[in-house]
């Protein structure tokens, strides 16, 4: 080729202005940049009109706060949340020649009460943060530890010690409370007031002493006592009773409580007859309804909105087997069959129409065997009867079995014999229930209570829950909305993140904002120790929460994938872009071979 | 000492049922009502009743009445509700139009449901939205497409007569199956465990050619008026099915070429017997009835059929009952006689038998065995009604609803047609709702009466029309027709355009056509009921009283299929690709032409043309090989003006124009 464009340069008429002006590698003029100006405008009003397009395409999100939402659950991870209690201790009965030293008491107490609540605070109790004033009030003297306002605490020479507390339990425990009564009002200023009252009794004859726990908001310790004796035992009360709630284990972080993300709990009582051919069992529910239920729906009313309804089913057999045992002489089923015998298939107990939305919905069930495992009974390990013949599943309700006073069947009445509930059974029946209710909100269910220091003897309330753990179960239930709701929002603001076109509408984001605001509150509210105000607002900040992240759009299928967009402008951007980019390259690479061939002739002229 | 207990236990038994008797109690009752049909099928219609007092007074805790249901009044306020799963379609003209059976009993294919709220008239749709809602989860089915205002509709006075407070709507295109009997049946305490409710089989009752359950709903708990004679809720459920017994008789044709009608149990047509009651129901019967049509028509072959009731006709040692026409299994409890039948001279009989006395050892299997070839026709309604389409095309057709009398009722017509003056005239309710998406005109409504037209103002009396509106409410016409007794035929015509829909409104599969849920066509003169001297008998059972009661004769129309202009699918997204390759070609095009350099081109192309003369003959030398090697050394040839190779060009171009030509002449 390079043969043949020598043989032809000869030939070509090309100007000859000179001899060293080749017109392949130089030119003379300076190079025009018209068109290369022309198409990076192109170029560039593409590349900025870009976000202009991404901007007309977008879609609605509302502003969700995130950075918000990371900081509550950053705040309830880091510092669990701690509701001011405050406890004080009375001495009575003491003789001012004992010469108890108040601030000494209050010292110890104090003490013994961090090594029981093991230095780490759990969520829901009272922390670290809580006062313990001692007052010794003996007939000519009132010894203080703490100055704090009179209202709140004892006032001294409010109780004649001779005459009144003689009576029994319930009565001194109703006396306290008159005398007590006063500290209803202190919530705002810094937690409710736990009072453990000493009484000396140098007359008893029995050695040591009784610790009794009341319906209210105090214990008292009775017997001969040593000054710094009780010391433990007072400090045991405080925290094992009126922090804990009762508890063994103490309030778990992640403990469940049966409770809907409404706010509400249906409790759903059903009476199951296994067999109608046998016998037709009914109840007067009504009645148990108005009599027996409506103080505990009362009682349990700041914690959870609760509804109750019932209904009597028929032909529901239970799943698992049960075997004969003649030493006992009764049918019995083991507790490795609680499992299997609620009997999913058959017993239609069904959610609730009436409750809706998210109402957590808890089942009582009484069940009445027919002929052919009657009487049927709860085997324990130990090889014991149960004495409750019933058992709970945790966040689902109870079964209580129920055996008819009579268990054979005459055969040839083809008529099944109709019986009624008597009160008495049904009172024994709720009882049940209601032991099982207090254990599905992790209380106890007995009130004899057996720790490391000696028995202690709870009074239970006619309500089924007592005043302290009231409160341990709303200070529970606060932090455990305040938990949840930080988890929903937190998943709510990873789910939105991660789908970068999801509409998110402004319902939503208010929600969010909103939620946010009431778990702030509650925040506030618990920090001056007012349960009831941060038991509300938490369930509001929870109940939102759950709102927002299931509200029926994030649900549909309105979101517009990235995907889409791309099948749908492609056609057009994809040949565009090429051009323009072709275009934009050819230009540039031929501005800078003329340049340079325009450089060439500049310098070669500058030789010459 | 057992017979003390037996004395003492039927104390409490009849206390028990003075208990009940006062209706201070929820009360649960099963009934079973057997009847052959003219066309050699069964029918078959259970019948269960729960009725609890008014919880003013009983509280809201129950023994027997459905929590979800009793919950479901209570939260939607409801005073009325009926709703029917439905599967096959009621022959009107073969298993009865005029009987209080069929006029209350057939239902349109699918969904129906309607609902009266007693609440303030603002609030009645967000009420009915939420209970097809709950009634969508209670039931498994998909009421909640009920929900949208597209779907239902308020009648003003055609369908039923509550003011401005009644909803309606139709799915005509849900399928029936277990998944919604399922739901129904645990609303009976037994369930299907025990009672009536254990023969339902569910392959052979869903086998038969026609399966409609039922549940309806009365309570005044919300109503101001406290003097209503049935106090509380009263649910009432009903399962009716029409099922082909399978006739093993080889000797079935008679020797004068009738058929002898296939005989048939409980146990052959629903695979099951009835092994005793349900322990929780007050009353549970089965009946089997004698249609007044087949009475008389055994009573023209001179059958006896009040002898088992004397007890003086063949009493077989099982206890089976027969006579000349026919035998029952077992002996009937008590035999019950229609009176005073509207219809003329005959009238019909129901053979009662109570389930108490049977278990599991002693099942209850009625037979019923035909002796004789009997034919008979059932009772028509004064008019048989049918839907169709008119029209053909995606853009307009018509609706066209036909009435043709029925000669057999011609006395019906004088019974029951209100004269006015001298001219026997016969009322025709219509009411029909059609889908916005199909625009019908009211101006291009036209009566024929006989074939020919009629002027509308002759014939209609009253009409009530609420336009369809896009996308927000469907058309909702209700008239009030009056036609003069001799008529033999008559149709309503009316024209509509078919409408266009968006893209996404199409169902899954656009192409089977949208349904037009079924007319309801009323004859509000004709209420048939049957009257039974029943007084002296204790038990009231609803059913009996439900055959009572006086309702108008009903009948629903067939379903239309309407098909609509199916888009393709894939169009948006071709016209989105056509514009956009256009575009992209213009604005390519554009730039190319912008950056053009014409003069420098010009000398290239220059260049080029001395270049490309050697081009060629190159290319064809690589083509041909070697042998073409001294060509390429003489180079004038390519330079001469004339060369072969324009040519083959210009006799190319020739060529194309020739062929062009001759193409296009």
């Amino acid at each position: 080729m390079a043969e043949n464009s020598e043989t032809q340069n000869p030939t070509e008429p090309l100007p000859k202005m000179d001899e060293e002006f080749d017109p392949k590698t130089m030119r003379k003029t300076k190079p025009g940049i018209k068109r290369l100006i022309m198409i990076l405008t192109v170029l560039s009003s593409f590349i900025l009109g870009f976000p202009f397009l991404l901007k007309t395409i977008e879609i609605y999100r509302s502003p969700l706060p995130f950075h918000d939402i990371d900081s509550l659950s950053k705040t309830l991870q880091s510092n669990p949340l701690l509701i001011p209690c405050r406890f004080q201790v009375i001495y009575l009965g003491f003789d001012a020649a004992k010469k108890l030293d108040e601030q000494k008491l209050g010292f110890m107490i104090n003490e013994q009460m961090v090594k029981l609540t093991g230095g780490n605070p759990i969520c829901g109790g009272c922390g670290n943060d809580y006062t313990v004033s001692v007052t010794v009030d003996s007939s000519n003297v009132c010894n203080r530890s703490l100055n704090v306002e009179n209202s709140c605490f004892w006032r001294c020479g409010s109780i004649d010690l001779s005459g009144n507390l003689n009576g029994n339990d319930e009565e001194i425990d109703e006396m306290l409370y008159s005398v007590l009564r006063g500290n209803e009002n202190c919530e705002s200023s810094g937690g409710k007031v736990y009072s453990v009252v000493v009484l000396n009794k140098e007359d008893d004859d029995v050695d040591g002493f009784r610790v009794v726990v009341g319906k209210y908001r105090h214990a008292w310790l009775v017997g001969k006592l040593e000054g710094i004796g009780a010391v433990s035992s007072i400090a045991n009360v405080f925290v094992k009773f009126f922090m804990n709630g009762g508890k063994e284990e103490g309030i778990s972080k992640n403990e469940f409580m049966p409770v809907g993300a409404d706010g509400r709990v249906v409790l759903s009582f059903s009476l199951l007859n296994a067999n109608p051919q046998d016998w037709v069992y009914d109840w007067d529910f009504r009645k148990i309804d108005e009599d027996l239920l409506a103080p505990v729906v009362e009682a349990l009313a700041p914690i959870a909105n609760l509804t109750v309804e019932s209904q009597v089913l028929y032909h529901t057999p239970k799943s698992s087997f049960s075997s004969w045992d003649a030493k006992l002489s009764s049918y019995v089923f083991r507790t490795k069959d609680l499992p299997f015998f609620v009997n999913s298939n058959e017993w239609h107990l069904d959610t609730s129409i009436a409750a809706g939305g998210r109402s957590k919905v808890l089942q009582f069930v009484v069940y009445i065997p027919s002929s052919e495992e009657c009487p049927l009974r709860l085997q324990l390990p130990s090889g014991k009867l149960s004495t409750t013949n019933g058992f709970i599943s945790p966040m689902w309700g109870g079964v209580i079995v129920w055996n008819p006073p009579r268990c054979f069947r005459s055969s040839k009445n083809m008529q099944p014999q109709k019986y009624t509930l008597t009160s008495e059974d049904l009172e024994e029946l709720l009882e049940v229930s209601l032991g099982q209710l207090r254990q599905l909100f992790g209380l106890k269910s007995n009130n004899l209570y057996v720790g490391e220091s000696g028995m202690s003897n709870v009074l239970s309330s006619d309500r089924g829950f007592t005043e302290w753990e009231l409160d341990a179960l709303s200070r529970q239930h606060t932090c455990f909305n305040l938990h949840s709701c930080a988890t929903t929002l937190g998943s709510l603001s990873r789910l939105v993140q991660s789908l970068p076109r999801m509409i998110i509408k402004d319902e939503i984001g208010k929600q969010v904002k909103f939620s946010l605001e009431a778990a702030n509150l509650a925040q506030t509210n618990t920090s001056r120790g007012s349960y009831k105000a941060s038991a509300v607002s938490s369930r509001q900040a929870r109940a939102l929460a759950e709102d927002a992240f299931f509200h029926p759009s994030i649900m549909s299928i309105s979101y517009y994938s990235f995907e889409h967009c791309f099948a749908v402008y492609t056609p057009f951007f994809l040949p565009v872009a090429l051009h323009v980019l072709l275009a934009a390259a050819k230009e540039w690479r031929r501005y800078k071979q003329e340049r340079t061939k325009y450089f060439m002739w500049i310098s070669k002229k500058k030789v010459e | 000492m057992t017979f003390l207990q037996s004395i003492l236990f039927s104390i409490l038994l009849l206390q028990l049922y003075f208990v009940n008797s006062n209706g201070n109690d929820e009360e649960f009752t099963e009934e079973l009502l057997l009847k052959p049909l003219p066309d050699r099928k069964v029918f078959a219609h259970f019948h269960f009743d729960t009725k609890t007092p008014p919880s003013k007074t009983y509280g809201h805790h129950h023994r027997l009445f459905p929590k979800a249901i009793y919950q479901l009044v209570q939260k939607f306020r409801i005073r009325e509700m009926e709703l029917s799963f439905t599967q096959g379609r009621w022959n009107y003209e073969r298993w009865g139009a005029f009987d209080p059976m069929s006029s209350s009993n057939a239902k349109p294919p699918g969904v129906e449901l309607w609902a009266v709220f007693d609440v303030s008239s603002d609030q009645v749709d967000a009420n009915w939205k939420n209970l097809t809602q709950t009634l969508s989860g209670l039931f498994c089915a998909s009421i909640n497409f009920l929900e949208s205002s597209t779907a239902y509709s308020a009648p003003a006075w055609g369908f039923r007569t509550f003011s401005g407070k009644l909803r309606y709507g139709a799915l005509p295109r849900e399928a029936v199956c277990t998944e919604n009997l399922t739901p129904w049946l645990k609303l009976l305490p037994c369930r299907d465990k025990a009672g009536l409710a254990s023969i339902l089989d569910r392959p052979s009752i869903y086998k038969g050619f026609y399966h409609s359950q039922r549940l309806r709903l009365r309570s005044n708990e919300f109503s101001l008026d406290v003097s209503a004679e049935e106090p509380g809720i009263v649910l009432e459920q009903t399962l009716t099915v029409v099922l082909q017994p399978q006739s093993q008789d080889t000797r079935s044709i008679y020797s004068d070429g009738r058929l002898l009608h296939p005989s048939w149990s409980i146990s052959s047509i629903f695979g099951r017997a009835v092994t005793g009651r349900c322990v929780l129901a007050n009353l549970s019967t089965i009946f089997v009835e004698l249609e007044s049509g087949l009475v008389s028509g055994l009573s023209n072959l001179s059958v006896d059929l009040e002898a088992g009731r004397l007890g003086a006709y063949d009493l077989g040692s099982e206890g089976s009952w027969s006579n000349q026409g026919f035998e029952l299994s077992v002996k009937p409890d008590r035999v019950i006689k229609e009176v005073n039948s509207s219809q003329g001279k005959s009238f019909s009989i129901l053979y009662e038998y109570s389930v108490d006395k049977f278990d599991d050892n002693e099942p209850f299997d009625l037979g019923f065995i035909w002796k004789l070839p009997v034919a008979w026709s059932c009772l028509h309604s004064p008019f048989h009604a049918s839907r169709f389409l008119m029209g053909s095309g995606n853009q307009r057709g018509s609706i066209a609803i036909s009435l043709r009398s029925t000669g057999s009722s011609g006395e019906g017509f004088i019974n029951g047609g209100g004269i006015v003056g001298d001219v026997c005239k016969v009322r025709v309710d219509i009411f029909q709702v059609v889908p916005w998406y199909v625009k019908v005109y009211f101006h291009t409504l036209q009566v024929y009466v006989d074939g020919k037209p009629e002027l509308l103002k002759d014939i209609l009396e009253k009409m009530h029309v609420s336009p369809s509106e896009d996308r927000v409410s469907p058309g909702v016409m209700e008239m009030i027709l009056k036609f003069p007794c001799s008529v033999k035929s008559a149709s309503i015509v009316i024209d509509f355009d078919k409408g266009f829909l968006h893209i996404d409104e199409y169902p899954p599969d656009a192409n089977q056509g949208f349904d037009i849920p079924s007319a309801v066509i009323s004859f509000p003169d004709f209420e048939p009921s049957m009257n039974f001297l029943d007084e002296n008998s204790s038990t009231k059972s609803p059913m009996l009283l439900k055959l009572q009661e006086k309702n108008p004769v009903i009948s629903y129309t067939e379903i239309l299929l309407v098909p609509l202009a199916t888009p393709d699918f894939s169009m948006p997204y071709n016209v989105i690709t056509i514009t956009c390759t256009v575009f992209a070609l213009y604005f390519g095009s554009l730039l190319n032409a912008l950056r053009r350099r014409v003069g420098e081109e010009e000398r290239f192309l220059k260049s080029k043309a001395v270049n490309q003369t050697r081009l060629l003959p190159r290319l064809l030398a690589k083509l041909r090989g070697k042998q073409q090697e001294p060509t390429q050394s003489s180079p004038s040839s390519s330079s001469s003006p004339l060369g072969p190779k324009l040519i083959i060009k210009i006799i190319l171009v020739a060529g194309v124009a020739i062929g062009w030509h001759y193409y296009t002449e």
